[in-house]
């Protein structure tokens, strides 16, 4: 260990850890990324500690999180800290924003966690890929799809602690979802129908805007499934096209 | 001397405060979130709308406007400033969960507009917002929240050519509150951030979604329980069972009122204008006792990730600071929520209360749900009561509604349905506007 520098420079997080130092370029390119997200200076205005975000914060009720330790990490610039609570605190957060509407500053702890937490994401961080590989039903489903949730992923066997209740009626699922009276909902792969042409605009979407790579960086395996199905829709929809092509010339 | 390790530097004395009036200098974090915390907590903010304007006039972007044939209704928000609420010819942005999940949430909802003749919508070309997989996972970006907005509401726009309608016919009314919440903060981005802007107008170009090369926003964000609020009298008057009885507490949701503060509705005729007007408003109207209680102002644990995967947090919170408090301070019958994950988290982490000694029960409704309950809805045929978990039954049971007997007919009507004869709110043919399997209504007719 550098003579230089106080404890907690010289080790990153839990000063009892084992395991070299995070080094100095990659803490400060870190921050980086966080700070450069054009929400920065809109989410962190100042703080005087004043602890009203985390008084009111439900996360702080059950985890060892707090919004006001989250902002005076990014306020007072303390690279080690933030990275320390990029492992694991980051997670914690419930994403109500009371923080946000109680701070007599303005700031938004979190919306700051959620700069942390792409950032954790765009630097492959075991942290965010532990934490988001339960989570992975959700983002095929979301990412593939458009929907986030559909009626095949309730179910007793994925919510048993949801009680005997999920459905009060004894029947196929099908012909539950049959028995909505909104066409667009008799569904069970999807919360609704999507049209052909929507899923490959979300895919283009996707594309532009870097989520594949990010997906890609957290989790290769979903990464190549969502592929496949973008290149069957995307087949699907040319040959959709070539047909009213077709029958236009005819 | 004792020695002291408090972490605070050698500076920090111990203020010797009694307990009286410790709880005095502390008091202040405990305030709720309501109206008058927020308007005294903080600075006023600038109107994003009036930005929006001017980047109109500047040619940046076109404005979907609100117009005079949505028949809008005019609300005040947190500062007073005026929003426009259109009540008809709507265009239905569905939620995941909701659709997912809790399907008699929509269905109620339109069974309440075809009751009220309101025009609208509901069809295929859309997508969620993403942003439930985006607070839970950081999957995703501004960028992309952008611009799924964009591509939203710019279909909401075109959606009416599809019938033969002029574009901006339909307003889009957002279903879900992360959405709404989520929309309104990506838009704030949107007309503050010309890179933003830059970024996104390539992408709504390549996907052919500008309107004359600009990118299009919405003159209002509209939430659906805004439109629940501003025509709550004439649902009243549709009211065929009486609810006076009903102890009801209300979950305002937090991605509806909490985030972007300043465009929540309050109403000063709804207790006292402190409190958001959704939702309250409707559940009064009706005639119901509304029943305040000490953690109104608490999220209800959904978490986005924690729903899915560290339910143990969910739960926990919903059972604590929410049922609990509901059933044994509020003494309630039900509790009504406005959002897509908050009823579904407090509808369903009740039961393993029981691990933990915690049983308790309450019925948990959408509130456009309890309104067309009251106004005659069936129970399972369109309010769908039978994806609760929670006791819904009891609620009917106060309601004097015959549960038993009208889940007997909807046990008869699944094998309807197998015989193909299935009841629609809508002609099943408009919900496809686009792509295949589409048919021009006209031609269609």
């Amino acid at each position: 260990m550098s003579g230089h520098g106080t404890r907690v420079q010289q080790h990153i997080g839990d000063p009892v850890a084992e395991g070299a130092p995070l080094p100095r370029a990659k803490l400060e390119e870190i921050f980086a990324d966080i700070q450069s997200d054009l929400r920065y200076d809109h989410e962190l205005n100042g703080c005087l500690n004043c602890g009203i975000c985390t008084a009111t914060c439900p996360a702080a009720h059950y985890y060892d999180f707090s919004p006001r330790e989250i902002v005076q990490l990014l306020w007072t610039e303390n690279l080690e800290g933030i990275y320390d609570a990029m492992q694991e605190k980051i997670w914690a957060c419930a994403q109500c924003y009371t923080c946000a509407a109680r701070c007599p500053f303005g700031n938004s702890p979190g919306g700051l966690v959620m700069l942390m937490r792409e950032t954790a994401i765009k630097h492959q961080m075991q942290s965010a890929k532990d934490v988001l590989r339960p989570f992975s039903r959700v983002m095929l489903k979301l990412i593939s799809t458009g929907n986030q949730l559909s009626p095949d992923m309730i179910n007793k066997d994925h919510f048993a602690d949801w009680g005997p209740n999920v459905s009060k009626v004894e029947a196929p699922l099908k012909l539950l979802r049959k028995a909505i009276p909104l066409p667009t909902l008799n569904t069970t792969a999807t919360a609704w129908e999507v049209n052909l042409k929507t899923s490959v605009e979300l895919y283009t979407i996707w594309e532009m805007t870097g989520v594949l790579k990010q997906l890609e960086g957290i989790d290769e395996n979903l990464y190549d499934v969502i592929q496949d199905i973008m290149d069957e829709k995307r087949e699907d929809w040319k040959d959709f096209l070539a047909e009213q092509e077709e029958a236009k010339n005819e | 001397m004792n020695e002291r390790f408090t972490g605070h530097g050698p500076e920090w004395r111990d203020s010797n405060l009694t307990p009286v009036e410790a709880k005095v200098a502390t008091a202040w974090v405990e305030v709720k979130v309501d109206r008058r915390s927020m308007l005294t907590s903080k600075e006023r903010v600038e109107d994003v709308r009036d930005a929006m304007w001017d980047l109109e006039k500047d040619g940046e972007i076109v404005v979907h406007r609100v117009r005079d044939e949505h028949q809008p209704a005019i609300v005040k928000t947190l500062y007073g400033w005026e929003k426009k609420i259109p009540t008809t010819r709507l265009w239905h942005h569905k939620s995941c969960g909701q659709c997912g999940n809790i399907p008699g949430y929509p269905a109620s909802l339109l069974w309440l507009m075809n009751r009220m003749q309101i025009e609208y919508l509901d069809e295929t070309d859309q997508t969620s917002c993403t942003a439930w997989n985006y607070h839970g996972s950081g999957i995703g970006n501004l960028e992309s929240l952008a611009a799924v907005f964009l591509r939203n509401f710019h279909q909401a726009y075109v959606a009416a050519k599809a019938e033969g309608l002029p574009d901006g016919h339909y307003y889009p009314l957002v279903h879900c509150g992360t959405s709404f919440g989520n929309y309104k903060e990506v838009r704030g981005y949107l007309i503050r951030s010309a890179k933003l802007r830059e970024k996104v107008r390539a992408i709504l170009g390549r996907l052919g979604r500008l309107v004359d090369g600009k990118l299009l926003i919405p003159e209002e964000v509209v939430h659906y329980s805004e439109w629940l609020h501003v025509v709550r009298d004439r649902i009243a008057a549709m009211r065929e069972i009486d609810c006076s009885e009903v102890r009801a507490t209300v979950h305002p949701a937090c991605h509806v009122y909490k985030m972007v503060p300043e465009d929540a509705i309050y109403d000063d005729t709804v207790l006292g204008g402190n409190r958001l007007a959704n939702s309250t408003g409707l559940m009064q109207a009706l005639g119901a006792q509304v029943i305040d209680y000490q953690t109104w102002y608490d999220c209800c644990g959904f978490g986005f990730r924690h729903i899915i995967s560290e339910r143990e947090f969910t739960r926990s919170f919903a059972i604590d600071r929410k049922i609990k408090v509901a059933v044994e301070e509020a003494r309630a019958d039900v509790m009504i929520g406005h959002d897509t994950g908050c009823i579904t988290t407090l509808d369903k982490n009740q039961w393993i209360g029981k691990a933990a000694g915690k049983g308790v029960e309450l019925a948990v409704l959408a509130d456009c749900q309890f309104a067309a309950l009251v106004c005659g809805a069936h129970p399972y045929k369109i309010v769908q009561s039978h994806w609760h978990a929670s006791p819904t039954e009891t609620l009917m049971d106060k309601l004097g509604i015959d549960w038993q007997a009208k889940k007997a007919e909807f046990v008869a009507y699944l094998e309807e349905i197998k015989n193909g004869r299935q009841e629609n709110l809508y002609d099943p043919r408009r919900m496809l506007t686009s792509g295949p399997g589409f048919i021009p209504l006209k031609a269609a007719r």
